[in-house]
C-alpha cells in the first residue's frame, strides 16, 4: 500500500447552528487523484481548509505528511490549496500571482504556467479584480498545476470556465500528473465530468463521509434493474435498494449491490434489463438515501473499504 | 527565514503598491502644496500639512495586507508567522525609506528657503525643530503606527467580523471618553497638559513606539487564529 500522507481523525468543526464536519475520519495515500464530492455546503471546503491549517477544527486531529500543518513550514511548503473564492492582493495581476507562487514552491514550473495561461486565454496583465469568474478560476487552476506541490487541492476549479476550458484543465491535469505524480484532491459537484479522472472517491454529505472507496470498486458496486414492476420486485426482494422509480406498471430500481453472473443470467431470463449506474447517479442516490437515514449502511461501506486498504 | 523574506519580496512584485503609490501621493501632495504656497503672497515661513498624505495611504495598506494579502498568502500555504514577520519587515523598510526621503526633503527645504517660495512641506513646527534623529524617529514611528493600526483593525475584522470591529472601535472610543471624564472629574487636565508640554518630539515618538509594539503584539496574537 502507498504511503499515507493525509490523515484525519475524528475531525469535528462546529459552527453556531450546524456541524460543518461531523466526526470525519479519512486517510489519503501518496500519488493518487482523489475526488472530494458532495453538495454545496456539504463540508468540502471546510475539510480542505482544516487539513491545510487555513481553518481550525473544533476537535479532532488532522495530520499531513505525519504532522500538523499549522505554522509548520516544512509541511506547508509541500501543500497548495487555492480556494474557490481565493482573494488576491488589490493591485495584483495574474502574472504577479504566478511570480509569487514561484517564490514559495520549489517545483514551480513557469513554462507550464505560461503555456496554461495561453491555453486558457488568460490576460496575465489585467488586474485580477477585473477578471471574469472563469478567468479567476483559471488563475487558481494555473497556480495549482504549475506549483507541482506534493499535495494539491483544487476547490471547484471549473467555476465559470466554459466547456472547452474545463476539458483543457482535465487534460492538462492528467498529462502533468502522469509526468509528475503527486496527490491531487479535486473537490467537485460536477461528478460526471471528473469521474474518469478519479482513482479514489470520497463523498461527504452534511459533514459526514458517506462513501470512501476506489473508483474501480464503485463503478461495479451498484446496478439498476428495470422491467415490469412485479418481476423487478420479485427479483430484488431483500436487497438493499437505493432508489426506485415507477412508470405505470414498469419499475426501475437501483440496488447498492453487485450481482453475480448467475443472478445476471436469471435477470435476463425474467426479461429484466440491467444497466450500470454512473458515479454521479450513485453519489446522488447515496446522498439522498443518507438523508432518509441510511447512514448505517454507508458507514459500513466506508469501514469496509478502510479495512480492505489496510 | 527564507519564507519570511519571500513574503516581503512577494509584496514588492508589483512595485506600485508599496513604492509607486506612496511616492506618487507624496509628489502630488508636494506639487499641490508648493503651488498653493506660491500663490500666497507672504514673505515668511508658510507651513502646510501636506506631507501627511502618504500616511493615510499606509493606513489603507495596513488594512489591505490583512484583508487581501493574508488570504492570498494562505492560499500559497505560507505560515501566519512568516506572513506577519515578512509583512512587518517590509513595512519597516518602506517606512525607513520614506523617513530618509522626508529628512532629505527637509534639508533641501531649509537650504532653499522653502523652495524659493517660503513654503515648508517637510518641516513641521515643533516636530522637526530638534536634531535630525528626533525628526527621523517621529516620522518613522508615525508611519509604522498608521500601518499597524490599519493592520490591527483588519485583523480584528477578519477574526471576529463586523461585530468585533464595532465592539473594539466603540470600546476604544468609550475608554478614551472615560479617561477624559475621569480626568475632568479628578482635575487631572493640568498635570496632563504639563506632561505633554514636557514632551519632546523624541520622547513622544518613544511613547508612540511603545504603543506600536503593544498593537503589533496584539495583532500577532489575533492573527495566529485568524482564518482567510
Amino acid at each position: 500500500m502507498n504511503q499515507t500522507i493525509v490523515e484525519a481523525r475524528n475531525l469535528i468543526k462546529h459552527y453556531k447552528d450546524l456541524n460543518a464536519l461531523d466526526d470525519v475520519n479519512l486517510s489519503l495515500s501518496a500519488n493518487r487523484i482523489y475526488g472530494l464530492l458532495g453538495r454545496n455546503g456539504a463540508g468540502k471546503t471546510t475539510l480542505m481548509s482544516i487539513l491545510t491549517a487555513q481553518a481550525f477544527a473544533t476537535s479532532g486531529e488532522a495530520l499531513v505528511f505525519g504532522e500538523s500543518a499549522y505554522e509548520n513550514d516544512a509541511v506547508l511548503s509541500r501543500i497548495c490549496f487555492i480556494r474557490e473564492s481565493q482573494k488576491y492582493p488589490d493591485d495584483f495581476q495574474p502574472q504577479h500571482a504566478f511570480r509569487s507562487a514561484a517564490l514559495f514552491y520549489r517545483n514551480w514550473d513557469q513554462g507550464l504556467a505560461d503555456r496554461l495561461a495561453e491555453d486558457f486565454q488568460l490576460p496575465v496583465k489585467r488586474r485580477i479584480k477585473k477578471l471574469s469568474r472563469g478567468q479567476l478560476s483559471a488563475v487558481g487552476v494555473i497556480i495549482g498545476l504549475a506549483s507541482r506541490a506534493e499535495l494539491t487541492f483544487f476547490d471547484e476549479p471549473y467555476l465559470g470556465l466554459d466547456a472547452v476550458a474545463r476539458q483543457l484543465f482535465y487534460d492538462r491535469l492528467v498529462e502533468d500528473y502522469a509526468e509528475h505524480p503527486r496527490t491531487i484532491i479535486l473537490s467537485s459537484h460536477l461528478i460526471d465530468e471528473v469521474a474518469n479522472l478519479l482513482e479514489h472517491v470520497v463523498v461527504i454529505d452534511k459533514g459526514r463521509i458517506i462513501m470512501d472507496a476506489d473508483a474501480e470498486q464503485i463503478r461495479g458496486s451498484a446496478v439498476t434493474v428495470s422491467g415490469s414492476a412485479e418481476k423487478v420486485d420479485a427479483f430484488l426482494a431483500g436487497r438493499s435498494i437505493l432508489h426506485r422509480e415507477t412508470l405505470g406498471s414498469l419499475a426501475s430500481v437501483t440496488v447498492d449491490e453487485v450481482l453475480s453472473g448467475r443472478e445476471r443470467a436469471q435477470a435476463q431470463e425474467m426479461g429484466l434489463e440491467l444497466s450500470p449506474v454512473s458515479l454521479q447517479q450513485l453519489v446522488v442516490r447515496k446522498t439522498m438515501a443518507g438523508g432518509a437515514g441510511a447512514s448505517a449502511t454507508s458507514g459500513d461501506f466506508a469501514n469496509d473499504t478502510l479495512e480492505a486498504r489496510r | 527565514m527564507s519564507r519570511t523574506v519571500a513574503v516581503a519580496r512577494m509584496q514588492l512584485i508589483n512595485k506600485w503598491t508599496y513604492i509607486g503609490w506612496p511616492l506618487t501621493i507624496l509628489a502630488a501632495s508636494f506639487i499641490m502644496s508648493l503651488a498653493i504656497f506660491a500663490l500666497i503672497p507672504v514673505q515668511e515661513g508658510k507651513y502646510g500639512g501636506g506631507s501627511q498624505a502618504p500616511m493615510w495611504y499606509f493606513l489603507v495598506l495596513g488594512i489591505q495586507s490583512m484583508t487581501l494579502v493574508f488570504p492570498f498568502s494562505q492560499g500559497l500555504s505560507i505560515s501566519r508567522r512568516a506572513f506577519y514577520l515578512g509583512t512587518l519587515s517590509l513595512f519597516s523598510l518602506i517606512a525607513l525609506g520614506m523617513t530618509g526621503l522626508y529628512l532629505l526633503g527637509g534639508v533641501i527645504e531649509k537650504a532653499t528657503n522653502g523652495w524659493g517660495v517660503y513654503g515648508y512641506f517637510f518641516s513641521i513646527p515643533w516636530v522637526t525643530d530638534g536634531p535630525w534623529y528626533s525628526t527621523a524617529a517621529f516620522f518613522f514611528v508615525v508611519m509604522m503606527f498608521m500601518f499597524i493600526v490599519g493592520f490591527w483593525f483588519a485583523t480584528i475584522y477578519k477574526r471576529w467580523g463586523t461585530g468585533g470591529t464595532v465592539v473594539s472601535t466603540v470600546g476604544t472610543g468609550l475608554v478614551l471618553i472615560g479617561i477624559g471624564a475621569l480626568s475632568t472629574l479628578l482635575q487631572w487636565w493640568e498635570s496632563i497638559g504639563t506632561w505633554f508640554a514636557q514632551q519632546t518630539p523624541l520622547s513622544l515618538s518613544g511613547w508612540a513606539a511603545l504603543l506600536c509594539l503593544v498593537l503589533a503584539a496584539g495583532s500577532y496574537s489575533t492573527l495566529r487564529r485568524a482564518t482567510p
